[in-house]
C-alpha cells in the first residue's frame, strides 16, 4: 500500500540545538567540504536550522526553523530536470536518481527553499573516516545534485520488514534520522493518508502552516508556529 | 614479509586474500579471520554510553560489517569487522530517553578520526616540539614502570599527579584506587566549565554537593539565570526532553520561560522573555524577585531552611534588595522585576535555574546562593515541576567527583601549577588523561610553564593536543566505542542510574584501554597498588562493582549474577526508582555566615577596557574538545550561523558607533593578552558586552582544528571565585580595535537579513 509520508515540525518545541543536522550527516553520508568551500556557500546540510532575528536590543527575539526538502506535491524541481533524475515516487516523495543526474542544477535554481545541494567536488573522507559511511546510502560524486530523501532507506527497510511479517507499517515506526534524534520531539513523521496518524492529527492543528504556501508547491513538511506566553500580565 | 608468513596468511584468509593482494599495498595482502560473525548488510544496535561530555547519556550504536585496515598481533591488515555506523539515544535510558545532542551524534568521528594516536609513542625531539617515534607496548609499559616503581615505595620523597578530565563511574574509582598505592599522589581533575561553584552552593543551601535535575516537564514557569540548559550546560539532552513537554503536550498548559543573560544564548533564544541584566548582577535580580515575594507574603522566609539562611537579611525580608534599590546595578527596570515576581507567584510550580557565566564571576557563590534561596522560597526543591537531586546508585564508591573531593586528595590545576613552580610539591611524574589545561586556562595560571618543569609526563589520551604534546611517553587509549564504558550520571534523571556498555566494536589501532592498562601496571607493581586493584580486567572489575545492584529492585531482574550482568549489558545500564535510594540531605557542612551582596570584580579598569568580555561554551565544540571533528567544524553555530572559525560578537549599534562593519578584523585586548577575530554584528548582545565562542584557536589538535580561529581563554585574567578557586571566566574586561578585514564563514545571516521577517506564512 502506498503512503503519503509527511513531517510535522513544531517550532514551539524546536530549540535550535542542531542535533538533527549532525544525525543527518551521519545517516546520509553527507560530505563536509572545507572552510574555503563553505565560505562560497557550498556546505551541504540536507537539513539546516535557519535563524531569524526580530526586533532590536533589548527587545529582541530569535526564531529557529529547521529547513529541509519540503517534499512538495507540486515540486518545482521535478519538471525542470531534463533527465528525470528528480521525479515523484509512488509514496509522493521527491526522489533524486543520482545516476541519472547530469548536474545541470536546474532543480536547485527552481527550488524556492534552497534545499538542494550540488557536489562541486568529489567527497573526501580522510582515512579512516570512510569507515563511518552508512552502506545503505550511496555516496555522491562531483557533478551530482543531492538533497533530503526523508531517509528513504529507512522507509524501505521498514516496509520490507512489515511485509515479511505480513502486517502494515505502524504509525511512528518509520523515523528518519532527524526525527529519531530530536531531543524535544519537535519532529514527527508519518502517513498523511492515515487520518489517525500523529502527523495527520498535528497537521490539523490551528498552528499548522507551510513554508511559502503562496507558491502553491503544497509541501509535505508542515510547521506548527511558535506560541508565546505572557504570564499573567 | 617473509614467504612463509605470506603462505600462512594466505591459507588462513583463503584465495580472496591472495587476490586482494595483487598489485596493492603490502598491508592488503593480509586478511585476518573475521573477528565476529556478522551478516553483511544487516545492522545490529548495541548499547553504548556517550563519552562526549560528563552527562553520561545512554546510547545505541548501529554496527554493520565492513572492511577495515587494523593492527592485530603485531601486524597491519584488512579485516571484516563490525563498525559503528550511527549513534542514537537509548530509548530506555532515564537520562537520554532515546535522544542525543549535536556533539553526541558526532561521537563517531572520534573513533574514526584520522588524527588519532595509533600506537605508543616516545618523545624524540625537545619537549613540546611534537616529535615522537613509534615504540612497542612492551617498551612503553617498561618505561612507565621504571618511573612508577620508585614512587610506589613507602614514604617516597617525591610523588605523582594524575591530571584528567573529570572521571565518573568505575573508571574514576579505578584511578583513585591506582593512586592509593602512591604516597602523596594527587588527583587533578580539570574542566574549563566546571560547575564547582554550583555544587558547593547546593551543599550549603540544600545539603547535596551535586548538580540539580530539573523537572521541566511538569513545570509552569522557568526563570533561568544564564544557564544554557538546552545547549551545553549540565545534562542538555535530559533538559531538552523535558523542555519539549514544558512547551507542548499538556492540554491547556504552556509553561513560560524567562532567560536572564547579557548575550542571547541558544537557550535564551527560546525564551518568551529575555532579560539582559548586567553581567554579575544575576543574584541581585533573584533577590529582588524574592524581596517582592516576601513583601507580599508569598511563602515564608522561615520555611526555606538553610537555603534562606545563607543570605544576609533574608529573615527581615531582604530590605536591601527592593526592585528600586537593585535597578541601577542590574539595569532591569523595577517594574520588570516586580512583574516577574508576580508572574512567578501566579504560576506554580515555578523553578529558577542558574549556571554558566553568572557563576563564573568573583561573586559567583553569592549568585548561586541567591538563586538557591529563591528556589527554596518557591518551594521547588524536591517537588514535581521543581528541582531535585538524582539519587546515587547504592554502590560503596560511586566514583563521582564530589565523593573524591571529600577525601581531600584532589587539587586544582591552578594549585598544582603554583606548587610545581614554587618548588613546594615536587612532582616527579605526571600522568595525563584527556584534559587540556594548556589550551583552556588563562596564561596567568602558568600551566604550560609548570608542566614543562615536571621531569616525566606520560599521556593516555587519544589525540595530540596542546597539553599531551608536552608528554615524554604516550600510551594511547581505545576510543569509547572500542572500550568497556560506564558512567554514573550526576543529574538528568529522577532515578538512580548507572550507564554501562561493552565495546561496540574492536579497536582499529594498536591502542590499549586505559582501565586495563592501569590494572596491568598495578599487577606488575605489586604491593599496595596490586592489593587495591586485584582484578584481571576492567570487565571483571565492573561486574564485581555492580554485582550488589542485583539485590535492589531496579530495571534488571535476574535469577543469578551471570544473568544480571548479561542483562545490564544488553540494557546499557541499571536504573532504579527504589524509594530507599533517595538521598538524604547532609547537614550543611559549611557553617559560613550569611552572605552579603558582593560586587563582581573585573580585571581591567573600565576607562581603559570599556567592554565586559564573555567567552561562552560553543554549541559544536563545547570547551574545545570537539574542534577536531570535521562535522562540528562545518556545523553552523545556530545564532551566528558561523562555521570553521571564531568571531567577535558585538552589538550592532555599538559597532555602528565605532564604525565597525560585519567581518572587520578586530583585536580584542585585555590586560592579559590579545586575540584577533572578525566582527559579527548581533542584535542579541548588550551594548557593553563583547562575546566570543570558546573552542577554536588550537595550536596543535589535528588537521581540522590546528591553526584555526582564536582562543578567547588566552586573554582571560587569572581571576577566581574565591571559595572554590574556580576560574572566573566571565570576570575580564576588554577593549577592541579595528585592525583590518577578516573572514567570516556564515551559512546565512548578516545584517541585511535582519528585520521583522516572518518565519512562515
Amino acid at each position: 500500500m502506498a503512503h503519503r509520508w509527511a513531517m510535522v515540525i513544531d517550532l514551539d518545541r524546536c530549540t535550535g540545538c542542531e542535533t538533527c543536522m549532525a544525525a543527518c550527516h551521519a545517516e546520509n553520508n553527507i560530505a563536509t567540504v572545507d572552510a574555503k568551500q563553505a565560505a562560497r556557500g557550498r556546505a551541504m546540510h540536507w537539513i539546516h536550522v535557519e535563524r531569524y532575528w526580530e526586533g532590536e536590543f533589548p527587545n529582541v527575539r530569535a526564531r529557529f526553523q529547521p529547513v529541509l526538502c519540503q517534499q512538495c506535491d507540486a515540486a518545482p524541481c521535478e519538471p525542470v530536470c531534463p533527465t528525470y533524475a528528480a521525479y515523484h515516487n509512488e509514496d509522493g516523495l521527491n526522489a533524486q536518481v543520482y545516476n541519472r543526474c547530469i548536474g545541470t542544477r536546474y532543480c536547485a535554481n527552481a527550488c524556492p527553499y534552497t534545499a538542494r545541494y550540488f557536489n562541486w567536488w568529489n567527497p573526501v573522507w580522510d582515512k579512516p573516516l570512510q569507515l563511518q559511511l552508512n552502506p545503505d546510502v550511496s555516496v555522491r560524486e562531483a557533478g551530482i545534485m543531492e538533497k533530503c530523501t526523508f531517509c528513504n532507506q529507512r522507509i524501505v527497510a521498514t516496509e520490507i520488514q512489515a511485509k515479511a511479517e505480513n502486517r502494515e507499517v505502524q504509525d511512528g515506526e518509520v523515523k528518519p534520522a532527524c526525527v529519531q534524534s530530536c531531543p524535544t520531539t519537535a519532529m514527527v513523521f508519518g502517513d498523511l493518508d492515515d487520518p489517525n496518524s500523529q502527523v495527520s492529527r498535528l497537521a490539523r492543528s490551528m498552528r499548522a502552516t507551510t513554508l511559502l504556501s503562496e507558491l502553491g508547491t503544497n509541501p509535505k513538511v508542515i510547521y506548527l508556529e511558535r506560541e508565546s506566553s505572557h504570564g499573567n500580565d | 614479509m617473509k614467504r612463509r608468513t605470506f603462505l600462512k596468511l594466505s591459507a588462513v584468509g583463503g584465495a580472496g586474500a591472495a587476490l586482494a593482494g595483487c598489485g596493492h599495498q603490502a598491508e592488503q595482502l593480509i586478511r585476518f579471520i573475521p573477528d565476529e560473525t556478522l551478516i553483511p548488510g544487516v545492522a545490529t544496535w548495541k548499547s553504548g554510553v556517550c563519552a562526549q561530555c560528563s552527562a553520561g547519556c545512554g546510547m545505541q550504536v548501529r554496527v554493520m560489517q565492513g572492511d577495515a585496515e587494523v593492527f592485530r598481533d603485531g601486524q597491519f591488515g584488512v579485516v571484516k569487522m563490525g563498525l559503528a555506523k550511527k549513534l542514537a539515544g537509548n530509548p530506555d535510558h532515564p537520562v537520554s530517553r532515546g535522544k542525543l545532542c549535536v556533539r553526541g551524534e558526532a561521537g563517531l568521528q572520534v573513533t574514526f578520526n584520522p588524527d588519532r594516536i595509533k600506537h605508543p609513542l616516545k618523545r624524540t625531539g625537545l619537549r613540546g616540539a611534537g616529535q615522537f617515534t613509534q615504540i612497542s607496548w612492551d617498551e612503553a609499559v617498561q618505561e612507565l614502570l621504571a618511573h612508577l616503581q620508585p614512587l610506589a615505595a613507602p614514604q617516597a620523597a617525591v610523588s605523582l599527579a594524575f591530571l584528567t578530565r573529570p572521571l565518573g563511574g568505575q573508571r574514576g574509582v579505578l584511578v583513585e584506587r591506582f593512586l592509593s598505592g602512591f604516597d602523596g599522589a594527587r588527583l587533578v581533575p580539570f574542566e574549563l566549565f566546571d560547575d564547582a561553584v554550583l555544587r558547593t552552593a547546593n551543599r550549603r543551601s540544600f545539603g547535596y554537593e551535586q548538580l540539580p535535575t530539573f523537572d521541566l516537564a511538569h513545570c509552569s514557569y522557568v526563570i533561568s539565570f544564564g544557564a544554557d540548559f538546552l545547549g551545553t550546560w549540565n545534562s542538555p539532552v535530559a533538559q531538552s526532553v523535558g523542555y519539549g513537554t514544558l512547551r507542548q503536550n499538556r492540554s491547556g498548559i504552556r509553561g513560560k520561560f524567562v532567560q536572564v543573560e547579557p548575550r542571547m544564548s541558544q537557550t535564551g533564544a527560546n525564551a518568551d522573555e529575555w532579560v539582559a541584566a548586567h553581567p554579575g548582577t544575576e543574584g541581585l535580580l533573584a533577590l529582588g524577585i524574592a524581596h517582592v515575594l516576601l513583601k507580599e507574603h508569598f511563602g515564608h522566609a522561615e520555611a526555606t531552611g538553610s537555603a534562606g539562611m545563607q543570605i544576609d537579611g533574608w529573615r527581615e525580608g531582604l530590605p536591601e534588595y527592593s526592585p528600586e534599590a537593585i535597578a541601577w546595578k542590574t539595569g532591569v527596570a523595577p517594574e520588570t522585576t516586580t512583574r516577574l515576581a508576580h508572574e512567578i507567584a501566579a504560576q506554580s510550580p515555578a523553578l529558577a535555574v542558574v549556571g554558566g557565566a553568572p557563576l563564573a564571576h568573583t561573586n559567583g557563590m553569592f549568585t548561586a546562593l541567591a538563586v538557591n534561596a529563591l528556589n527554596a522560597l518557591l518551594d521547588s526543591v524536591g517537588k514535581p515541576g521543581g528541582l531535585q537531586f538524582t539519587p546515587r546508585p547504592p554502590l560503596s564508591t560511586s566514583g563521582s567527583a564530589q565523593d573524591i573531593s571529600e577525601e581531600g586528595k584532589v587539587d586544582s590545576i591552578r594549585t598544582l601549577a603554583q606548587q610545581i613552580l614554587s618548588g613546594q610539591r615536587p612532582i616527579e611524574l605526571l600522568l595525563l588523561y584527556e584534559a587540556n589545561p594548556v589550551f583552556a586556562t588563562p596564561p596567568g595560571w602558568q600551566v604550560r610553564e609548570a608542566l614543562e618543569k615536571v621531569p616525566f609526563i606520560a599521556s593516555f589520551g587519544t589525540f595530540i593536543d596542546e597539553t599531551s604534546r608536552l608528554a615524554d611517553l604516550i600510551l594511547p587509549d581505545h576510543s569509547s566505542l572500542e572500550s568497556w564504558i560506564d558512567a554514573a550520571p550526576e543529574s538528568g534523571a529522577a532515578e538512580a542510574v548507572i550507564s554501562v556498555a561493552p565495546p561496540a566494536m574492536r579497536p582499529l589501532h594498536d591502542t590499549r584501554a586505559l582501565p586495563d592498562l592501569l590494572l596491568d601496571l598495578a599487577r606488575r607493581l605489586g604491593g599496595r597498588t596490586r592489593q587495591a586493584l586485584p582484578w584481571k580486567s576492567y570487565e571483571e572489575m565492573l561486574q564485581a562493582a555492580l554485582a550488589p545492584l542485583a539485590h535492589h529492585p531496579g530495571s534488571v531482574s535476574a535469577k543469578d549474577s551471570d544473568e544480571f550482568w548479561k542483562k545490564v549489558q544488553e540494557q546499557g545500564g541499571w536504573w532504579s526508582t527504589d524509594a530507599s535510594l533517595v538521598p538524604k540531605a547532609k547537614a550543611p557542612a559549611d557553617s559560613s555566615r550569611p552572605m552579603k551582596n558582593q560586587e563582581p570584580q573585573f580585571a581591567g579598569p573600565a576607562a581603559e577596557y570599556p567592554f565586559y568580555f564573555l567567552p561562552y561554551a560553543s554549541q559544536p565544540f563545547f570547551d574545545g574538545r570537539h574542534a577536531n571533528l570535521p562535522w562540528m567544524q562545518e556545523m553552523p553555530e545556530v545564532l551566528s550561523t558561523g562555521m570553521w572559525g571564531t568571531w567577535v560578537e558585538i552589538n550592532a549599534r555599538t559597532a555602528a558607533t565605532l564604525q565597525i562593519e560585519q567581518g572587520d578584523l578586530l583585536e580584542v585586548a585585555s590586560p592579559n593578552g590579545k586575540v584577533r577575530a572578525p566582527a559579527l554584528l548581533s542584535p542579541g548582545i548588550a551594548p557593553d558586552v563583547i562575546a566570543m565562542p570558546a573552542g577554536q584557536g588550537h595550536e596543535d589538535y589535528g588537521r581540522y582544528a590546528s591553526g584555526r580561529g582564536a582562543n578567547p581563554i588566552k586573554i582571560l585574567a587569572p581571576q577566581v571565585e574565591p571559595t572554590t578557586g574556580s576560574l572566573a571566566w566571565a570576570g575580564t574586561r576588554v577593549n577592541i580595535t579595528k585592525v583590518g578585514k577578516g573572514e567570516l564563514v556564515l551559512l546565512t545571516g548578516g545584517p541585511t537579513e535582519w528585520g521583522a521577517e516572518k518565519v512562515t506564512r
